[in-house]
């Protein structure tokens, strides 16, 4: 059977995907340990996020520090939905996702029209602004005290699974938004926004597009969190921290390109899991340190590093279409 | 009309404060394009430095204000030497001029909370609680001192950028760096000038706020982005400009209070952000911020 890919798809990738989906699928059968279960699927969640973060930041350069925002609405509005409508799982997920990424198109679009650091310096009160207005309106968010979502057994367990499926959407989509014909029109738009308009580029409807889905994958994150942790609650959701996490996970795996951040998120989640749970007074710190190094040796982190060693042993292979350093 | 007079009275007030915490970031951006997000970080630390003037040493906030600014001036050459400096300019040192100051305000942020904790600081003096009556309205003399300073700080930047050479030199490289460096300005020097400047301001303003607000490390973050909203409303450079935009937000977020809740406060700065982006990109006063 041949399975029709359009011309830009290589099979390879593809098949790596697939395979990487099937092995993981496979791992809680073998090992049921729930330590190692609960990380995972913190770690698909990571990943999905930190991609979808790097479509903003990395594709078009517009880094964001307040994307918490929209996991925050995500996951509130698919657990109002649950909670007051009796909505099934997935649909309020979808719901919230989409609710999310409108979110984000109210104040992107205004801010994303204009060249320059708007966009960035919008998202810092944007995400600060939500937080606190979504712990006042308790309606919505249940206030400092959060919300409860319904609980079902052997949830958490199935919800690996899902994980899995949201990482996975997210890798492709990544690998889209870079190597199909979109992907060149959003290089030229980072690189040069009159040029690439000169050539027939719409940059305002591709940067809205782009902000769109990267604020409804996120959104989702935030409805799976949710749905995973069966309780959440706002000043968690929306939290600064939660932000820089994900500009963190960008920078140490390689802004903009395709699977950089998602390697990033991998590192950066078992950083936290090991390094700062114990001494958390000093995470700030230690995040701040790492984006300063990382940015001053080697900006495009993990990659950039990756494709250093590639060219020393191989100086033949030209690297390039990956990096997106202008 | 009393509680009118009262509120025209805080605005005009609180927009002193605003246009000297946004004069650096403008003037940071305005020279070498770059959005010091270590602005926030610098307003902290010249809060949290007041602070520990006054509780350790006795020292007046406002005899304190020449040392701390003297002392932000350095840490922003030093700033620019050991890390900016090192950033390509263009499209991509823009983004990464972004990252790697996010970075030091996240390291400052976190060395206030190991020092300071992360409650509430507040800075009294004897003369906190004394006001005076301007008209019908009470006035808190902190205020007006804030105000005086905030005017004196505006006046002595307006000169030094008009009858210095220094200041000539810097409005030159504003303009045109390789031009300048043609006519023999040291451009690089005018640079790390120029970051010192805008770091000394914002350390100014927040040593001014910390005599008004009560802070906490994650003061200064609220500060940038009204900084950096005055700075899109009042174009780059004008110290005039400036003034106004700052009057402009100050009116807007005192007056805010009558018809909003004050939770909501908190999003006014932005809301006009936004509305002025889509209104007027270019500034009230028709300068592009980006040429």
């Amino acid at each position: 059977m041949k399975v029709p890919l359009p011309a830009w798809v290589r099979p390879r990738a593809a098949i790596g995907l697939l395979a990487a989906c099937v092995v993981l699928a496979l791992v809680p059968l073998l090992n049921g340990a729930v330590y190692w279960h609960n990380l995972l699927t913190l770690t698909f969640v990571g990943v999905a996020a930190a991609l979808a973060w790097n479509w903003l930041g990395g594709y078009l350069g517009q880094v964001s520090f307040g994307h918490a925002a929209m996991f925050g609405v995500g996951g509130f509005v698919a657990a109002q939905l649950q909670l007051q409508l009796r909505f099934p799982m997935l649909v309020s997920w979808a719901i919230g996702g989409v609710a999310a990424g409108a979110f984000s198109l109210i104040w992107g679009h205004p801010t994303l029209r204009l060249r320059g650091p708007y966009f960035s310096i919008a998202t810092i009160g944007v995400g600060e602004a939500t937080r606190l207005v979504c712990t006042y309106w308790d309606w919505f968010t249940g206030g400092s005290s959060g919300l409860s979502l319904p609980m079902r057994s052997n949830l958490k367990y199935e919800l690996y699974w899902y994980g899995i499926a949201l990482a996975a959407l997210a890798v492709a989509a990544s690998y889209a938004l870079r190597r199909s014909p979109m992907g060149l029109s959003l290089l030229a738009i980072k690189s040069d926004v009159d040029a690439a308009s000169d050539v027939g580029v719409s940059a305002t409807r591709l940067q809205d597009w782009v902000l769109f889905l990267s604020g409804l994958t996120i959104g989702i994150c935030g409805a799976f969190y949710a749905s995973y942790f069966s309780y959440i609650e706002p000043g968690d959701m929306f939290g600064f921290d939660r932000s820089i996490s994900w500009v963190l996970m960008g920078v140490i795996g390689g802004i903009g390109t395709i699977l950089g951040p998602a390697l990033g998120a991998v590192i950066f989640i078992l950083v936290k899991e090991y390094l700062i749970a114990s001494y958390p007074q000093l995470y700030l710190g230690l995040y701040g340190t790492l984006l300063v190094l990382v940015i001053l040796f080697e900006p495009l982190g993990i990659t950039g590093l990756f494709l250093r060693l590639v060219r020393r042993r191989r100086p033949d292979l030209a690297v390039t279409g990956m990096a997106a350093e202008d | 009309m009393e509680r009118f007079a009262e509120l025209v009275i805080a605005s005009v007030l609180l927009a002193g404060l605003y246009a000297t915490m946004a004069y650096g970031l403008g003037l940071i951006y305005g020279v070498l394009r770059i959005v010091n997000l270590n602005h926030g970080g610098m307003i902290m630390a010249g809060a949290y430095a007041a602070w520990w003037l006054h509780a350790a040493l006795g020292l007046d906030p406002y005899l304190s204000l020449a040392l701390v600014s003297v002392v932000a001036f350095f840490v922003g050459i030093f700033t620019y030497r050991l890390l900016v400096r090192r950033l390509p300019r263009g499209a991509a040192g823009g983004v990464q001029s972004l990252l790697l100051l996010f970075g030091v305000w996240l390291i400052l942020r976190n060395a206030a909370y190991l020092i300071f904790t992360g409650n509430d600081h507040t800075l009294r003096t004897s003369y906190s609680t004394l006001a005076v009556g301007i008209g019908s309205a009470l006035v808190s003399v902190n205020r007006i001192a804030v105000f005086g300073v905030a005017i004196l700080i505006l006046v002595f930047l307006h000169l030094l950028l008009t009858r210095t050479y220094m200041g000539k030199a810097i409005r030159a490289v504003a303009q045109n760096p390789d031009s300048c460096t043609l006519v023999g300005i040291p451009v690089e020097r005018i640079y790390g000038l120029t970051f010192g400047l805008g770091t000394a301001l914002a350390s100014a303003a927040g040593l001014l706020g910390s005599t008004l607000f009560p802070f906490n490390p994650t003061f200064g973050g609220a500060e940038l982005l009204k900084s950096f909203v005055v700075v899109v409303l009042g174009g780059l450079g004008s110290v005039a400009g400036t003034a106004i935009a700052a009057l402009i937000l100050a009116v807007v977020e005192v007056f805010a209070i009558l018809v909003i809740p004050a939770y909501l406060t908190a999003a006014v700065g932005f809301v006009l952000l936004v509305v002025v982006l889509v209104v007027r990109p270019g500034g009230l006063f028709g300068q592009r911020v980006l040429g």
